[in-house]
């Protein structure tokens, strides 16, 4: 069997208690969540922590609750099963409930948690490999090498953000709550957009420290006429990582036009990618009216034109590319039927 | 030994009536060892821990091609809890499945093929101690030159892979065959229309989710008991007395529970070897357990094959000749390759009858995991390619494509153009059973633009009559033993590797005997206890090993009624055996159980058993490998898919399947329905899904169950399993095999529906949603053009 | 090595094993549970599948010592807890699965029994597009998958007392039908004398398709 390295583990039941060992243990230590991303990471010798921090005792971080102005606060050790069933999570963030019940499979969203998918590794067919096999090649330099073997001659590692509910996330302007101790020992909280937590830097993709935890993502009340939906591609119906992810947030003015719309697509390079044009190819436009079909060609154009996938996750890259018209069309055109996910299954 | 007997179709009863009727054979019976599997209790050999069991790590190579210089390991001995270290030193002697390609070793001795080939071993106090050791191994290379182009490879061959002094031609070729059947200039001379294409396979493989496992204990008596995930017992233990230089007596091997092989568990592997040798070293049980990834490396998959295919045909649709030219990328080893150089051109020519054939196939060495038999070996490749050629055929002639099929059946009791004899054949039944379930005639080439139908057609052997190493003893050998209890125990040296043959085994011994099903336990592939089979492949299971048990259970049946009818002064003509009573059919007030009736029997008698065998009748052509893949019969398979394919993302799905398979008779229909629905999967997930492949280093493109991938229970389509009975003269009660032959049509089936949904025809595999678009492209630039140049007219 | 207290099975455990292994290796090699298979090393598979509170994970991703303080189930808890609630044999899901022929090599089954379990637990009347679902994490190389689906539905129908769907491949008679008395198809005999003779019993052989009477 593909063994784990040694480790030590800990089960605090507070953040006060994790954050302690975080810093007494500091680049030593890792938090773990459900563990279905750090776990096969750690068997392919990805990270060798001496400390398993785990979250799941910490009662803060389990549950989702709604706040008088309608912000949906989902505690980072949520599951992701739980937030896509749930009524609520369902009918205020749909991108995001249909995102996390399109993560891996029936098992692993049972174990995975919405903390552990905002803060997934990034994915690249050379790195998400056994420590032999990466041996092999010479490694690369997300880990233990000194070459991209994505890039010829490329400094700077482009493995592909692959989690599904980043992009959703990021489309509803949603807000992480993170804790950390200070130099003083003191345990200070801060709030982070969404979309300033990642950086396209595929080697460590995000501008927090491994001493933070994330205590709860916030997801701001939508707008009366929220429209959402998200889109994923991948070769099997289940299990599969994301090809290509497109969350779409549109909403609507009393007349039914797009008074604004947000695009994100991910699994293409180091962070999700806000689609701007292909947003603003729909403002103005109404649903159903004459136009707004050139508009929704418009947006799936200008989409196609800012992603450039590489051959970082496998597959046919160039296929990839050609999907983002079609997957930009048709989850634009299910957020405004209010239905979705666009998913082949 | 009963050989070449001929049991017969007929259940073994007649009742007072007159009539024969089944007992248990056809019914939907459970298997032996369902209820031990749903409950966790059937031992796999990875559950089997013995006291004091060390475990083994194998070090691999990290090179493609490479000459070993030197190897050191005396730090990984020094490590606290390593308890031996091994290298191919340790093993030199040469081995290989088929006896006259031995070109593999335990460990390599002096070269490495391929990235993930085995160097050395460890076996250490734990798992962790012994991938540590692994570590302290040092391995000087010196690099060759990689071949990782089977093209290439045969061409410019500078370091051959498996260097042939006495002949350096020979290069990189691992086998070639050529053959020549009819008069094929006739016959294209004769063809109104010649259809001709390249058509490619990719490599695939089995992925049986059980990962290879063996457990070894040598006792200080010097018997060597190995416990292995393998379904060919026997050769393991060919190989073991071979390399490990020991009296194949002293050496037991036994297969437990096996979840899952699909041919990958064929081959002797080398971990089967390393634990013997290193049980013996140490003298403690050693366990050996796969990491999946080092299951792909093993591979012995489907062959990559380039097959370029030419056949000519009559208006009416009959074919005049084939043309084939097949390359074969073998990997690092030859495995079974002979055979499969064999079977690509060998096992083509029925359900159709082809007047004129000629093939020329060649084997290639390349520096990738190795290839080797996966379910329908070497013919699942060239079935595509044709099957598919038969629909562009059909289109040619503007013929419906199962009419272009029936007009070509080669019919019951004929010979094939290469010799092959055919017994029963119920292909026609199989196509009328799929057309009409598939609403063929209403439906094909009707749906909207989008959605099609497919069909094709296949053959496959029941086992054949080339029994690997040249003997003249029995294929199949089983013995039966009977207890004062009432029970029969079947010895069967056949593998069960889940596909249900312990549970025909015991079905046959119920069914000659009378018994009820719980009457009957199976000892199976443990080589101590087992008379010798050999093995679980070719699909000769259920043929051989139970013409082999009808053929125990009769003489069995002879002697308990003898004893009964003398004991009771009548004729034994009048004794019935049936549901566990044994009864006079003239005077039922004459009813004992079949236990006193074993009691009887062992009275009269002495001890009670029989032995029994099977071996083929003498087949196939009269030319060199004539007799490679003679099979005693024939299994026939039609499938029709329904396919829907998006056009704007090329994604192809299939909706409907439906596997008609003349399976000769079905002993248990709910297992020979399973071996078709698994089968149709499999091929299924060959067109739209999986890719054995290697990067431009040479190393495993992705090997693990993620990213090679097999489909889910949603990427899976309604399986429909339609029996068709055709009662073969020569197999057990007229059955013939149903594991491998149902594969075959999945993949032509889905390129031919495609054409029916949108136009295309997809020639190489695999049928990834970009190819498809590109196909659709080409496609609609060829309309333009066309529409173009008639507005121009 | 740390002294793990784990409820497995209904029972309050003690056993002994590194902090780096995963439930998967405690269960096989520390505790002898070895009905829980490794397919994949790392969470592709599902042969690992476990019932962790009632839900199905996968127990090769599982750091063993996190699982304290939850119940864990594992195929071999399913028998003895059918008998504990006063059934007969085992679970209705395993005993479906054996009758419909689902366990070829058996290898996936005892994680795609828990998977079907737990589906039957949370949904009681699941259609077959929810089935395939709930099974979508659990990989079969063997069956293709439509012999498990008409086992969850045979162990729907005989909980709902419904007549299960007849298989294609027995078009004539449903192998799984009811007899109009609410029982299962006579168990198989020797047809010749089952069938209106009189002179030899039917075979009450709870191991053929069809429950003894
Ligand atoms: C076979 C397979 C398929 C998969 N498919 C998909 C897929 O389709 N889409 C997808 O998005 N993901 C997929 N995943 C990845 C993973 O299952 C999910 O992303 C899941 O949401 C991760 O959550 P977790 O709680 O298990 O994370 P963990 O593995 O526990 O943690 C992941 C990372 O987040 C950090 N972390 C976790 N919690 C916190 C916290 N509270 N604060 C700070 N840092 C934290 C950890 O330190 C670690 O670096 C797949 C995984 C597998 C094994
Ligand atoms: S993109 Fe891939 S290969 Fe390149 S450095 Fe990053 S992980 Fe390594
Ligand atoms: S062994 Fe756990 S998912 Fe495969
Ligand atoms: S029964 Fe063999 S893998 Fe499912």
């Amino acid at each position: 069997m593909l063994r784990l390295p040694k480790f030590e583990v800990a089960a605090p039941q507070t953040v006060d208690e994790a954050l302690a060992l975080l810093a007494e243990y500091g680049a030593d230590a890792m938090l773990m969540a459900g563990g279905t991303d750090l776990v096969p990471n750690m068997k392919h010798g990805l990270f060798e922590p001496k400390l398993v921090v785990s979250v799941s005792a910490i009662d803060e971080l389990q549950g989702v609750a709604i706040e008088d102005d309608g912000t949906l606060v989902i505690g980072a050790a949520t599951t992701l099963q739980a937030v896509a069933t749930n009524d609520e999570v369902r009918r205020r963030a749909p991108a995001f409930a249909q995102a996390a019940g399109l993560v891996a499979g029936p098992q692993l969203r049972r174990m995975g948690t919405v903390g552990g998918n905002v803060m997934l590794d990034t994915r690249c067919q050379w790195y998400n490999q056994t420590h032999f096999w990466r041996k092999s090649l010479g490694f690369c330099l997300k880990k233990d090498g000194s070459l991209c073997h994505v890039v010829e001659g490329g400094s700077k590692c482009v493995a592909a953000a692959s989690n599904d509910t980043a992009p959703t996330l990021m489309s509803l302007g949603a807000k992480l709550v993170f804790a950390r101790r200070n130099s003083e020992g003191q345990v200070v909280r801060k709030t982070l957009a969404v979309d300033d937590l990642y950086k396209s830097d595929g080697a460590f993709n995000k501008k927090v420290a491994g001493d933070e935890l994330l205590i709860a993502v916030r997801i701001p009340a939508g707008a009366p006429q929220h429209r959402g939906a998200y889109g994923k591609l991948r070769d099997r119906g289940s299990i599969d990582f994301p090809l290509l992810g497109v969350a779409v947030r549109i909403d609507l003015d009393d007349a039914g036009a797009v008074a604004d719309a947000d695009l994100v697509a991910v699994a293409l390079q180091a962070r999700p990618i806000r689609l701007k044009k292909a947003a603003e190819a729909l403002v103005g436009n109404t649903p159903g009216k004459p136009g707004w079909d050139e508009a929704v060609d418009a947006a799936a154009e200008a989409a196609y034109g800012q992603c450039h996938p590489m051959p970082n996750i496998p597959g046919d890259h160039d296929y990839r590319r050609e999907m983002v018209p079609v997957y930009v069309r048709r989850t634009i055109r299910a957020a405004v039927a209010g239905e979705g996910p666009v998913h082949h299954v | 030994m009963a050989s070449r007997d001929q049991h017969g179709i007929h259940p073994p009863f007649a009742d007072a009536d007159g009539k024969r009727r089944f007992g248990v054979i056809g019914k939907p019976l459970r298997k032996v060892d369902g209820i031990a599997k749903a409950t966790g209790q059937a031992v796999y050999a990875d559950d089997i821990q013995l006291p004091g069991m060390l475990h083994a790590k194998t070090l691999r190579s990290p090179h493609a091609h490479a000459r070993i210089v030197r190897i050191d390991t005396s730090r990984a001995e020094a490590l606290p809890g390593v308890h031996a270290v091994i290298t191919g030193r340790s093993m030199p002697i040469p081995y290989g499945v088929i006896p006259w390609t031995p070109d593999e070793n335990a460990l390599a001795v002096d070269r490495v093929r391929f990235i993930g080939d085995e160097v050395a071993a460890v076996a250490a106090v734990d798992e962790d101690t012994a991938n540590a050791a692994l570590e302290l191994i040092d391995v000087e290379y010196e690099l060759l030159a990689v071949y990782l182009d089977p093209v290439e490879a045969l061409e410019n061959c500078t370091d051959a892979i498996h260097p042939n002094p006495k002949r350096p031609e020979r290069g990189n070729l691992s086998k070639r065959v050529e053959l020549d059947f009819g008069d094929v200039a006739d016959g294209f001379e004769r063809a109104d229309v010649i259809v001709e294409d390249d058509y490619t396979f990719h490599g695939t493989t089995h992925t049986a989710i059980e990962p290879h496992c063996a457990v070894a204990t040598y006792s200080p008596d010097k018997l060597l008991t190995l416990w292995s995930a393998t379904q060919i017992t026997h050769y393991v233990h060919r190989a073991l007395a071979r390399v490990l230089e020991l009296p194949a007596h002293s050496i037991r091997v036994i297969q437990p529970c096996l979840g899952g092989a699909f041919g990958g568990k064929s081959d002797p592997f080398s971990l089967e070897f390393c634990v013997a040798k290193l049980a013996m070293i140490t003298g403690r049980p050693v366990k050996m357990l796969w990491t999946r990834e080092e299951v792909f490396y093993a591979h012995r998959g489907r062959h990559p094959m380039r097959l370029h295919y030419k056949t000519g045909a009559t208006k009416d649709g009959k074919v005049t000749a084939v043309d084939a030219k097949i390359l074969i990328d073998g990997g690092a080893y030859s495995s079974f390759g002979l055979v499969t150089t064999y079977y690509s051109g060998q096992l083509l020519t029925g359900p159709y009858d082809f007047p004129a054939y000629h093939y020329d196939s060649t084997r290639v060495f390349t520096n990738k995991p190795p290839c080797g038999p996966k379910r329908g070996h070497g013919s699942v490749q060239p079935r595509f390619a044709f099957e598919v050629q038969l629909d562009e055929v059909a289109e040619a002639l503007a013929m419906d494509p199962i009419e272009l099929r029936r007009a070509n059946w080669q019919g019951e009791h004929t010979k094939t153009v290469n010799g092959q004899r055919i017994t029963s054949n119920g292909f026609m039944q199989c196509l009328a059973e799929v057309e009409r379930a598939s609403r063929w005639k209403e439906r094909r080439g009707k749906l909207p633009f989008g959605r099609g139908l497919g069909v094709a057609g296949s053959m496959y052997i029941s086992g054949t009559n080339y029994p690997i190493y040249p003997n003249d003893m029995p294929q199949a050998g089983i013995q039966l033993k009977v207890d004062r209890s009432g029970l029969v125990m079947a010895f069967t040296g056949g593998n069960d590797i889940g596909q249900g043959s312990n549970t025909v085994v015991r079905t046959i011994v119920c069914e000659e005997l009378g018994l009820e099903p719980d009457m009957v336990r199976v000892v199976a592939a443990d080589t101590d206890l087992c008379p010798v089979d050999l093995g679980a492949y070719s699909s000769r299971v259920t043929f051989m090993v139970g013409n082999a048990t009808i053929d125990a259970a009769r003489k069995l049946r002879h002697q308990i009624a003898g004893a009964v009818a003398a004991e009771w002064e009548i004729d034994p003509g009048r004794i019935f055996m049936g549901s566990g009573q044994v009864f006079d059919l003239e005077d039922r007030a004459k009813c004992i159980s079949s236990m006193e009736a074993f009691q009887i029997a062992e009275a009269r008698c002495d001890t009670l058993g029989s032995t029994g065998a099977y071996n083929t009748p003498t087949l196939g052509g009269d030319y060199r490998g004539g007799t490679i893949g003679a099979s005693p019969a024939y299994s026939f398979t039609a499938h029709a898919v329904e396919v829907q394919v998006d056009v704007e993302t090329g994604r192809i799905t299939v909706d409907n399947c439906w596997i008609a398979h003349d399976c000769g008779r079905a002993l248990n229909p709910m297992l020979v329905a399973g071996q078709m629905e698994g089968s149709a999967y499999m091929g299924l997930a060959e067109a739209v899904l999986e890719h054995h492949d290697v990067n431009r280093f040479g190393l495993h493109a992705g090997p693990s169950l993620l990213d090679y991938r097999i489909p889910t229970s949603v990427d899976t389509p309604e399986l429909h399993a339609l029996i068709v009975e055709s009662l073969d003269p020569e197999g057990p009660y007229g059955a013939k095999e149903a594991g491998e032959g149902p594969l075959h049509p999945s993949i032509p089936a889905i390129s031919n529906a495609v054409f029916d949904a949108v136009g295309i025809r997809l020639r190489h595999l695999p049928f990834t949603p970009g190819k498809v678009l590109a196909a659709l492209r080409e496609r609609r630039a060829a309309e333009t053009a066309v529409g173009s140049a008639k507005e121009s007219v | 090595m740390r002294v793990l207290n784990l409820t497995v099975n209904g029972d309050a455990t003690e056993v002994a094993a590194p902090a780096h292994w995963t439930l998967l290796e405690v269960l096989r090699y520390r505790m002898g549970l070895t009905g829980s298979k490794q397919g994949c090393d790392k969470g592709d598979c599902g042969a690992c599948t476990v019932l962790i509170d009632g839900e199905p994970q996968l127990s090769c991703l599982t750091v063993a010592a996190l699982a304290e303080g939850h119940e864990i189930t594992t195929i071999e808890g399913l028998l003895p807890a059918h008998l504990r609630a006063g059934g007969e044999g085992p679970d209705p899901v395993q005993e479906a699965f054996d009758r419909c022929g689902a366990l070829q090599c058996g290898f996936c089954q005892p994680g795609m029994i828990l998977s079907a379990r737990a589906l039957l637990s949370e949904n009681p009347a699941p259609t077959r597009d929810e089935i395939k679902a709930a099974l979508s994490g659990n990989l079969c190389r063997c069956t293709g998958y439509t012999q498990i689906y008409q086992a969850v539905e045979l162990a729907l129908a005989e909980a709902t007392g419904a007549e299960p769907a007849s298989p294609s491949w027995a078009p004539g008679e449903n192998p799984w039908a009811k007899t109009p008395e609410g029982n299962a198809r006579p168990a198989v005999g020797a047809a010749g004398l089952t069938e209106g003779t009189g002179v030899a019993p039917s075979g009450g052989d709870s191991r053929t398709n069809g429950k003894a009477h």
